[in-house]
């Protein structure tokens, strides 16, 4: 039995539905389209498939997705919380499993028709959220009901205690809209932005402008999780799981963490970055590209921070020295990203890390050896390192 | 209805588009000054080129102008508006009483665009022409399913130039079930809009881990932070155990009120009803050494900072409900 | 209201000094009146209250005339409104308190566009954009 998940799994299908702003279908249809396309991008058949992983948020069930697709027996499914929080943790409970052998194959998925059904950007409410109500109860009174308003709380003390401005967070929702320009599955695809664009678009919650914010969009995306030694034989080139982990920081809150002595870093994402180095054998050095979870640009910064690509306070000069572009020391979300491909809660960010792992990127750098990706900022969250076999 | 009535109503309701809703309309009375300033009175309008030819005259209007935005004021139907319109006059009307016989009974403005080609004089005669431009297809709104409906209104004078136009769009749709009696349209083209209830913010869910703060709040105008009765450490939010101690046993202290900023946004978007934007949103290092997320009130936004001191003012809203906001420290 | 504005003297973002205007009976069924709109709903509250609504509610017509003054009288004598766009949201019911909000959002050699934001207890009643002439 492994002591670590390092190189013990691998992604080894892909699948995704056409990204808009009105599928025109129903999430079960856009869950289940992109499950059978990773099997199908696998070279599998829906019966391979023994486990199911999605959000809590995910309104498909995994017995209603694999009833559809036409999966039979299953030995394995679970379900990861916190909103866009969950993307890793997919990844890290699917590889647990087959690690263990608890499931051979396993598809872990998010689907959501979240810009012509419910909204996230629309906000909590005292009908939709459930669980947590109470602990919603002492923001929602106040007006802070979405999560721009809750990650603007923490950007506007970052950004004055390190000297950040909105040129700096143009810089990186710049950079993501030219990616997107070769992307044929962006949303903002045909649609450049320049720094008048940018600053000109309207306030949402200072400091964050609109296109500091992420998009809402309808769509599916899944990956299909083998083990490490099964992905060589399959037909894709795998994307082998070197570290992955779930991270939750000493006074977590989902998106409310306002109680800690330092609320201008993210130390969950600290601990995340401790952790996977540490299974890998690998540091910030040896990353060659990735997908940082870009709902609102201020994300970035900290993130850049957190696994130690730059010091404290340093990631507005790094930004600024074009690093996040194609040529650049980290290129990242060279899909466009959640900003500018589309919001597809974190698991979109995964299927570029594996395609840039394969070589396969709408804009794929040269030489790519490791790739980071990292889950929702602001909750208990989680990263994994991709690399070759 | 079924498929084949959902299409024979809709190719019914495609032969609207394009149709005049009647004849052409000229205004009862020429532009003239006795309404211009009926019409200042009730706007608390002093603009000189409405009011006083003297003055006038030392602007570039030259003369007594009408107010742009009364444009429309000068072809109402007027008195015979209050009967109603049960039977319709016009294609207009007959188009929003087509709609609500299929159950479309919803109305609600929902745009206008007014261009002024220019300001109008005295004496002229405006004459207005309406067309039903677009009916859009079937559209999910959170009113209901229902279809978006614009007119566009050319304005002419008495020689026929070319005054202004207007665009109107309304949304008639089919209200979810429950709200089919309550609320309403109000004005049978939708010139009206229609809401059941004054919405207020939105309340804490209560439990009974933090129901008994907001009873604190409400019934004794006080800050509460709980403390543990083991340790005495304090905390906020309120919680069912100590984390220093693990004793489930805990009291509440008052807060002294003061504290400082240290950090805030300013919402502006997007915008929920029952709140007032732009909102200063404040996390607040408390003096008792804890954090809460509040409000910022009498402070403009632009005058907030990190750092700043703040004192506890309790706030009551219309409906009664109280809350902890901070303001300014004196 | 007396010197007018050149649009070379404004900025965009730039602010209007904010107006809050209490809504009375009298002024919403004046309004209505004075722009020849005799709707019930605009200036018999028993109408209202049949259609379901607590009280009698101000017209189209009065909101883009309280809009158009307090563009005016910001702008100057000499600013022509060329255009007025409107969103329309919730009523603007008597016992409200209607605030005025102004900004530019748009300029060019002679002319400015000024959105105005009208909120009361409801929330967003108005967003009204108007297209101003400007001396140049
Ligand atoms: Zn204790």
């Amino acid at each position: 039995m492994p002591t670590t998940i390092h190189n013990e799994a691998a992604v080894a299908g892909i699948g995704q539905t056409a990204y808009s702003k009105k599928s025109g279908v129903s999430e079960l249809s856009l869950a289940t389209e992109a499950v059978r396309k990773a099997i199908d991008d696998a070279g599998l058949r829906p019966s391979d498939v023994d486990g199911l992983v999605t959000y809590t948020m995910d309104s498909s069930d995994e017995v209603e997705v694999a009833r559809t697709v036409g999966i039979g027996d299953m030995t394995f499914w679970s379900k990861v919380n916190y909103g866009g929080g969950a993307a890793v943790g997919l990844v890290a409970h699917a590889a647990m499993a087959v690690a263990t052998g608890m499931a051979k194959n396993v598809v872990v998925y998010r689907a959501l028709n979240g810009r012509s059904g419910q909204r996230m950007g629309q906000g909590v409410s005292g009908q939709i959220i459930s669980s947590d109500l109470i602990h919603w109860s002492w923001y929602m009174p106040f007006g802070l009901l979405t999560p721009a308003s809750w990650i603007a709380l923490q950007a506007k003390l970052y950004m004055e205690k390190y000297g950040a401005t909105s040129e700096h967070l143009a810089h990186i929702a710049i950079t993501q809209r030219m990616h997107a320009q070769n992307n044929p599955n962006a949303a903002m695809r045909g649609k450049p932005m320049t720094m008048d664009d940018y600053m000109n678009a309207r306030m949402i919650c200072e400091p964050l402008r609109l296109f500091d914010c992420c998009q809402e969009d309808d769509g599916g995306c899944a990956l299909l999780i083998t083990s490490a030694e099964r992905a060589k034989d399959m037909k894709q080139k795998p994307a082998v799981i070197r570290a992955v982990t779930q991270a939750s920081f000493e006074g977590q809150e989902q998106m409310t963490s306002f109680y800690r002595e330092d609320l201008a870093a993210l130390p969950e994402m600290e601990l995340a970055a401790k952790i996977i180095y540490e299974q890998s054998g690998l540091g910030a050095k040896d990353i060659d590209a990735a997908c940082l979870y870009d709902a609102f640009t201020p994300e970035i910064l900290m993130q850049l921070e957190a696994f130690g690509f730059c010091g404290k306070g340093e990631a507005k000069d790094f930004v600024t020295a074009d690093s996040l572009t194609l040529g650049g020391a980290l290129p990242n979300n060279t899909h466009g990203g959640l900003l500018s491909e589309a919001y597809l809660h974190g698991v979109n960010n995964l299927a570029e890390g594996v395609r840039l792992i394969r070589g396969t990127s709408c804009n794929q750098p040269e030489g790519v050896d490791h790739v980071l990706v990292t889950s929702g900022v602001g909750v208990p969250t989680g990263a994994v390192i991709f690399g070759q076999v | 209805m079924n498929e084949n009535d959902k299409k024979a109503f809709e190719t019914q309701l495609r032969t609207f588009v394009g149709r005049p809703i009647g004849p052409p309309m000229t205004g009862r009375d020429p532009v003239n000054e006795p309404m211009i300033r009926q019409w200042c009175d009730a706007m608390g309008e002093t603009h000189p080129a409405y009011l006083d030819a003297k003055a006038a005259k030392g602007t570039i209007h030259g003369e007594i102008k009408a107010p742009p935005t009364m444009l429309q004021a000068w072809v109402m139907e007027g008195w015979e508006m209050h009967e109603g319109y049960d039977e319709p006059k016009n294609e207009q009307h007959r188009l929003h009483k087509f709609l609500a016989d299929h159950g479309y009974t919803g109305v609600l403005g929902t745009n206008t665009e007014e261009n002024y080609t220019r300001y109008l004089r005295l004496g002229e005669q405006v004459t207005a022409e309406t067309v039903i431009a677009e009916i859009s297809d079937e559209k999910a709104t959170g009113r209901g399913i229902g279809y978006f409906i614009t007119t566009r209104t050319s304005f002419v004078n008495e020689k026929g130039e070319d005054i202004g136009s207007m665009s109107f769009r309304v949304l008639r749709y089919k209200p979810p079930a429950e709200a089919a009696s309550a609320g309403g349209g109000a004005g049978k083209d939708g010139k009206s809009a229609a809401v059941a209830a004054k919405p207020t913010r939105i309340k804490p869910p209560m439990g009974q881990d933090n129901a008994w703060w907001w009873e604190k709040v409400a019934k004794e105008n006080v800050l509460p932070i709980q403390r543990c009765t083991g340790c005495g450490k304090l905390r906020h939010p309120p919680r069912p155990m100590c984390d220093a101690c693990g004793s489930q046993k805990w009291d509440s202290i008052a807060a002294s009120g003061r504290g400082t900023i240290h950090t805030f946004t300013v919402i502006h978007y997007p915008q929920f009803p029952g709140y007032d934007y732009p909102i200063v949103s404040i996390i607040v290092d408390l003096e008792e050494g804890e954090r809460m997320a509040s409000t910022l009130v009498e402070c403009k936004p632009e005058q907030v900072a990190i750092g700043m001191p703040v004192e506890l003012l309790i706030h009551t809203d219309e409906d009664g409900f109280k809350i902890p906001f901070f303001r300014p420290a004196k | 209201m007396t010197k007018t504005f050149k649009a070379s003297e404004l900025t965009i973002g730039q602010e209007l000094p904010p107006l809050d205007l209490k809504i009375t009976a009298t002024l919403v069924a004046g309004g209505a009146l004075a722009s020849r709109d005799y709707t019930p709903v605009h200036h018999d509250r028993d109408a209202a209250v049949a259609q379901g609504l607590p009280d009698m509610f101000m017209n189209i017509l009065t909101t883009q005339g309280l809009c158009s003054r307090y563009v005016t009288d910001w702008a100057g004598v000499d600013a022509v409104v060329t255009r007025v766009r409107t969103k329309l949201g919730g009523p603007n019911m008597p016992g409200d308190l209607l605030k005025l909000r102004g900004k530019v959002v748009a300029k060019s050699e002679k002319s400015v566009d000024v959105e105005v934001a009208g909120n009361n207890a409801w929330g967003n009643h108005v967003t009204a954009t108007f297209t101003l002439a400007l001396p140049a």
